[in-house]
C-alpha cells in the first residue's frame, strides 16, 4: 500500500495515458525493465502530476544518456545517493 | 563486491574504498547528498593527490546526477512506490528516527535556481531540462499557490546554503515542516509526515505538490551550492 495515490498504466486515461505511452516508447536498458512489464515504478510515482513526468525524465535523459561518467559510474553515484537517503527503491 | 559495500556502508566506500576514482566519485556524491557546502577546492586537490584527478565536466556530471537522483529518492519515498524487481543486495529498511541532515551554516551562493542555471552552462542540455522542470513546478497556481511555492523554495535554499541570507518569508508551519522533512530527512516521508497537511484537508495531489516543490528546489540548490563550494578554498 502506498502513502500517496499511484495510477498505473492499465488504470490510466487521458493525459496520463498519453504520457505513459510516450514514456514506454523510450529506449530502456534491459536491466531497468520492470518484471511487471509496465512503466517503472519511479515514473508511476509521479502519476499524480502527469505533465511533470516528461520534465523530470527529460532531465534524466541528459544525465543518464550522456557522459562523461560511464554507466557503472553513474550507477555508483545513484546508489550512493539512494543509500544515504535510505531510499529502498 | 562494490555493490555489496555500497549497500552495507556507503560512507565507508566514500572514505576508504581502495580504488581512488571510485572513492572520489562516492565522496562527491556523499557530500552533494548530505552537505554540499562542505565541498571545496581543497577537497578536489586532496582527491587528485590520492590519484583521482577529476576534470570539471566529470565533477559537474557527478554533482548534477546526485542532485537529480535525490529527487527520485524523495518522490519514491513520498509516494511509497513498491520495488520493480528483486534486489540482490537489499539494504536495511529506512530508519525514520535517523537524525536529519545538517543545515548549511552559511550562505554559499545566493539564489539557488539562478545560480544552478549559471553553473550548468557547460552542460546546456541538462540546464535547459532543469529550467523547464523548475518552471513547470514553480510557475503555477495549484494545488499550491505561487506564494506557498516561494516560501518552500526560500526554506529549502536556506537549509542548503543557497539562501539570500535574510530571513525567509513566513509560511504555514505545517507546510514548512513537510518541506524540512523532504529536504533534510526524506527517509521519514510517509503517513506521519503528511498528517499535518491531511488534518488541514489536503488531498494527495496537494501533498504531492508540496513534496515535489521542495524536492525540485533542492535539486537546484544542491547543484548551485556544490559547484560554488568546489570553487572556493575550504
Amino acid at each position: 500500500m502506498t502513502w500517496l495515490a499511484i495510477t498505473d498504466h492499465a488504470a490510466s486515461s487521458g493525459v496520463l495515458r498519453e504520457v505513459y505511452d510516450r514514456m514506454l516508447q523510450r529506449p530502456l536498458p534491459p536491466a531497468y525493465r520492470p518484471a511487471h512489464g509496465g512503466a517503472p515504478g519511479i515514473i508511476q510515482a509521479h502519476s499524480l502530476d502527469p505533465l511533470l513526468i516528461p520534465k523530470v525524465f527529460g532531465t534524466s535523459t541528459t544525465l543518464n544518456g550522456a557522459g562523461p561518467l560511464a554507466w557503472p559510474e553513474r550507477e555508483l553515484v545513484n546508489a550512493i545517493t539512494s543509500r544515504l537517503n535510505q531510499c529502498l527503491y | 563486491m562494490l555493490a555489496r559495500a555500497v549497500s552495507a556502508d556507503p560512507r565507508a566506500v566514500a572514505m576508504r574504498w581502495p580504488e581512488p576514482r571510485t572513492r572520489a566519485l562516492a565522496r562527491l556524491a556523499m557530500l552533494v547528498t548530505e552537505a554540499p557546502w562542505r565541498l571545496s577546492a581543497g577537497l578536489r586537490a586532496e582527491l587528485a593527490r590520492a590519484g583521482a584527478a577529476l576534470d570539471n565536466e566529470l565533477v559537474l556530471h557527478v554533482v548534477a546526477l546526485s542532485a537529480y537522483f535525490g529527487h527520485l529518492n524523495r518522490v519514491a519515498d513520498a509516494v511509497g512506490v513498491p520495488l520493480d524487481y528483486v534486489v540482490q543486495h537489499m539494504p536495511p529498511e529506512a530508519e525514520p528516527a535517523t537524525p536529519r541532515y545538517e543545515r548549511a551554516p552559511e550562505v554559499v551562493v545566493a539564489g539557488g535556481a539562478a545560480a544552478a542555471a549559471s553553473a550548468l552552462a557547460r552542460r546546456p542540455a541538462t540546464a535547459e531540462a532543469l529550467a523547464a522542470w523548475r518552471a513547470y513546478v514553480m510557475e503555477r497556481d495549484a494545488p499550491l499557490s505561487r506564494a506557498e511555492r516561494a516560501v518552500i523554495c526560500a526554506r529549502v535554499d536556506g537549509h542548503l546554503g543557497a539562501g539570500p541570507g535574510e530571513a525567509a518569508p513566513a509560511g504555514d508551519p505545517v507546510l514548512l515542516e513537510l518541506t524540512d522533512v523532504v529536504t533534510l530527512a526524506p527517509w521519514a516521508l510517509g503517513d506521519a509526515a503528511f498528517a499535518g497537511m491531511r488534518a488541514q484537508g489536503a488531498d494527495d495531489a496537494r501533498i504531492f505538490d508540496a513534496c515535489v516543490t521542495a524536492s525540485t528546489a533542492g535539486v537546484g540548490a544542491r547543484i548551485a551550492v556544490a559547484l560554488a563550494a568546489l570553487a572556493r578554498d575550504a
